[in-house]
């Protein structure tokens, strides 16, 4: 015999009914059954749509209320998913359940400190992400020799921890050097730049680790608000990508703190080299090798070079990786003789200060001549209308590699791309400048704020995309 | 030379000697190191329960909340390792992850059941999918946006597979007759168009109940609107929603709920062997609405 189903239409609903009908359902289902069968209810199939916008969120999901009530958007709550008496995704588990009934004694076990503690997975300019396997070691060596060294903590430190903890720098920086000095860390869950300010105000931070863009938007913040900005900021290092002087100049003015530019990479547990503030800065510079970080520079068959020669950037250190999961050939290529080759190109001064020009990979070739993107990317940045740019390499019609540029305005300005071009040929040799300009509004980056060139670049495949039929990637080698 | 602690010991050195310092400051609220040491160990215990060892690899798909903390040092104490990654990620960048690992369980948000329920079938190694937080979100829109949901008797199919095999097929079929004709249902998880989300299904369970959460784009989401409530950094924005796609940008024609209502519930009977019956709200059910809509956050 045929089953049967009710169906409710509900297509004048407000988003709040998106939750509250079905809820209403299973509290009569729940009741019916203490009741006599005449009450009992059928399974039912609810279609609902609602009128005009609204968002379901759930309790931790920062919504402004203002904003949406200015875009005609109404907001509900979406279902608790807290308590026993919530429903739960099927086939999972909830960790509040498995772990309020577990005891809480636990003493760590035994470890090698060479065993890997974590393994962070970085994104690479090519190819699937690759995971970097970090040892207990790594991470101590980061703490007691660098940390400790160069921008050392205290318990009574607050840190505002704003950048996401699954990102190397956040993860030793941030966590684990917290909890080895005993500070304190302020989470920050969802970046915004009114939120950041917020924290830092509210929990008196004293270190703030974070990347150009959210200097940037601090700094736009602050100008507008004027009153009530926080002066507890004692540390303030930026990484990811460079951060512009003029900004650099006006926050420490503007917050009372210092900002040290930190390089590092997730191979070497975030940090190895941090360029100071104030007197101790070498403008343009990564600084030297922190203490216990051996750096230099060195040509394509591993020899070092002198002070002032363009080479690969090379480091040793215990804070070195011991290299990636699964993967010998990659490590292979990256670690030889104890050496990580960084991929990142650039030169030592006198003084011992490093400095970056450019990424091994990154390089343009074009008729046998070098071009490096970042020296076209920062011409490009120096245009009044521009606010930044990312410069690939793309093969033209004749199968050359050529110069394109990928440009986002400042908010307001307006130029051509032929007027860009002009502006490059002014400046820059005939063959770096750009053959093609496209505008975007924005350029994809990391996490960390790193331009993902790959995402530029013609052809790039969009794992975000299933298809029918497509196999999943293959797992490890092991 | 010392000794070097392992990350796990590191956490307990520090809970011992500064056990009421402020650890953790989340949401106004402060943890202290002994109430971290506290919560990583449950959190270590109710892993080893579930049978991850001492090397084992673990997933944690989770942005800066406390659930973090308590996960990554209760994996230190067991001296598993973790593998924190980016809660940007999505499909296949997940499955790869999971799989070069060999993750043996995830953490993830409640909100991303979905998502991994739908790569699982991909991800043979991974036993145990563990969700945490209230960070669902999902946008609404007239016109664009049609929800379906079930409230049905555990025992109405074999298993929660069953379920999620039948609804996906449904919604799928539905979908091609509206004209989407490459529409296919990944097992567990979304219906798909163009290699892009058109539909998603999720389903949980409750007491001897399934509740089904369905919810498909019949058109295009103003999403700048909602981007301007729920704020996200402008480069970050096209990763924050999976792609997706709706029955009009993929037709080129306006298909209104009702007619996805007709196409979904005929879809149903002629799938399923079953008779679907317009109706409302019965007495009990409809007290019940009323009381739901009337708490906080209800309306």
């Amino acid at each position: 015999m045929a089953a049967t189903w009710r169906l409710i239409y509900n297509p004048d609903a407000d988003i709040a009914d998106i939750p509250a009908v079905p809820a209403a359902l299973a509290a009569g289902r729940r009741a019916g059954r203490f009741l006599p069968a005449r009450f009992n209810h059928p399974d039912t199939i609810v279609i609902q749509e609602i009128r005009g916008k609204g968002i379901l969120a759930g309790a931790d999901v920062n919504v402004d209320a203002r904003e949406a009530a200015k875009n005609g958007i109404s907001i509900a709550a979406a279902p608790s998913a807290a308590g026993r008496r919530a429903p739960r995704p099927a086939g999972t588990l909830r960790l509040e359940d498995i772990t309020a009934r577990a005891p809480a004694a636990c003493t760590a076990a035994a470890c090698d400190p060479d065993d890997p503690a974590v393994i962070l997975y970085t994104s690479g300019t090519t190819g699937m992400p690759k995971g970097v396997m970090l040892s207990h070691r790594n991470f101590h060596a980061q703490c007691s020799g660098i940390v400790a060294r160069v921008f050392p903590m205290r318990p009574d430190d607050r840190l505002t921890g704003v950048l996401p903890l699954y990102h190397v720098y956040a993860l030793a920086n941030g966590l684990v050097a917290s909890v080895y000095f005993g500070a304190a860390l302020c989470l920050i869950p969802q970046y915004s730049p009114a939120l950041l300010l917020d924290t830092i105000a509210a929990t008196r931070s004293t270190i703030l680790f974070a990347i150009p863009a959210m200097y940037m938007n601090l700094l736009t913040l602050a100008r507008v608000r004027r009153t009530g900005i926080p002066h507890t900021l004692r540390l303030c290092v930026s990484g990811g990508a460079p951060l512009p002087r003029t900004v650099l100049a006006e926050f420490e003015n503007v917050f009372h703190a210092r900002i040290a530019e930190g390089y590092g990479l997730t191979e070497t547990t975030s940090a190895v080299c941090l360029n100071g503030s104030g007197e101790c800065c070498t403008p343009g510079s990564i600084g030297p090798a922190a203490p216990g970080v051996e750096m230099k520079i060195v040509d394509d068959n591993g020899c070092a070079l002198p002070d002032g020669r363009t080479g690969e950037i090379v480091i040793r250190s215990a804070v070195v990786t011991r290299g990636y999961w699964n993967n010998p050939q990659e490590t292979a290529a990256v670690l030889r003789d104890g050496w990580l080759h960084t991929g990142d190109i650039g030169f030592r001064d006198r003084d011992g200060c490093f400095f970056i020009t450019d990424r091994k990979k990154d390089l343009i070739i074009r008729g046998g001549f070098n071009i490096s993107p970042r020296e076209v990317e920062e011409l490009l940045a120096t245009h009044a209308a521009v606010q930044e740019a990312a410069v690939i390499g793309v093969t033209d019609k004749r199968g050359e590699e050529t110069v394109k540029a990928f440009v986002v305005l400042k908010p307001g300005a307006s130029v051509g791309g032929k007027t860009l071009i002009e502006y490059c040929s002014m400046h820059l040799a005939p063959y770096k400048v750009p053959k093609m300009i496209e505008f975007r509004d924005a350029l994809p980056r990391s996490a960390a704020g790193k331009i993902l060139k790959k995402e530029l670049r013609a052809g790039y495949v969009d794992m975000r995309l299933m298809r029918q039929g497509e196999t999943a990637p293959e797992g490890g080698n092991g | 030379m010392a000794e070097i602690p392992s990350l796990g010991a590191m956490l307990e050195e520090t809970a011992r000697k500064l056990s009421r310092k402020e650890a953790l400051i989340f949401d106004g609220h402060t943890i202290s190191y002994r109430e971290l040491e506290e919560q990583a160990g449950r959190t270590a215990n109710a892993l080893a329960a579930l049978g991850i060892q001492k090397g084992d690899r673990v997933a944690i798909m989770l942005p800066n909340i406390p659930e973090f903390v308590y996960t990554f040092y209760g994996l230190q104490k067991l001296g598993a390792v973790a593998v924190p990654f980016n809660t940007m990620y999505k499909g296949r960048e997940i499955t790869h992850i999971l799989n070069d690992s060999g993750a043996k369980a995830i953490v993830a948000l409640t909100g991303c059941a979905n998502l991994i329920n739908e790569i699982k079938t991909d991800v043979p190694g991974l036993e145990h999918v563990i969700l945490t937080g209230q960070r669902t979100l999902a946008f609404a829109q007239e016109g664009a946006t049609v929800f379906v949901q079930m409230v049905l008797d555990e025992g109405r199919f074999k298993s929660a597979d069953a379920v999620f095999s039948a609804i996906g097929a449904v919604v799928a079929a539905a979908l091609k007759n509206l004209g989407v004709e490459d529409a296919w249902y990944k097992h567990q998880g979304a219906v798909r168009s163009g290699g892009k989300k058109i539909g998603s299904i999720l389903l949980s369970t409750f007491e001897n109940l399934f509740i089904v959460n369905a919810l498909v784009f019949l058109d295009s989401l103003d999403a700048d609107s909602f981007f301007r409530a729920v704020w996200v950094p402008p480069e970050l924005k096209d990763k924050v929603l999976e792609p997706v796609t709706s029955v009009r940008e993929q037709t080129g024609t306006v298909v209104t709920s009702e007619a996805f209502r007709d196409a979904f519930t005929e879809e149903f009977r002629r799938q399923l062997d079953a008779d679907v019956v317009p109706g409302s709200l019965g007495a009990i059910e409809r007290f019940a609405y009323r009381k739901i809509r009337k708490r906080p956050g209800g309306k």
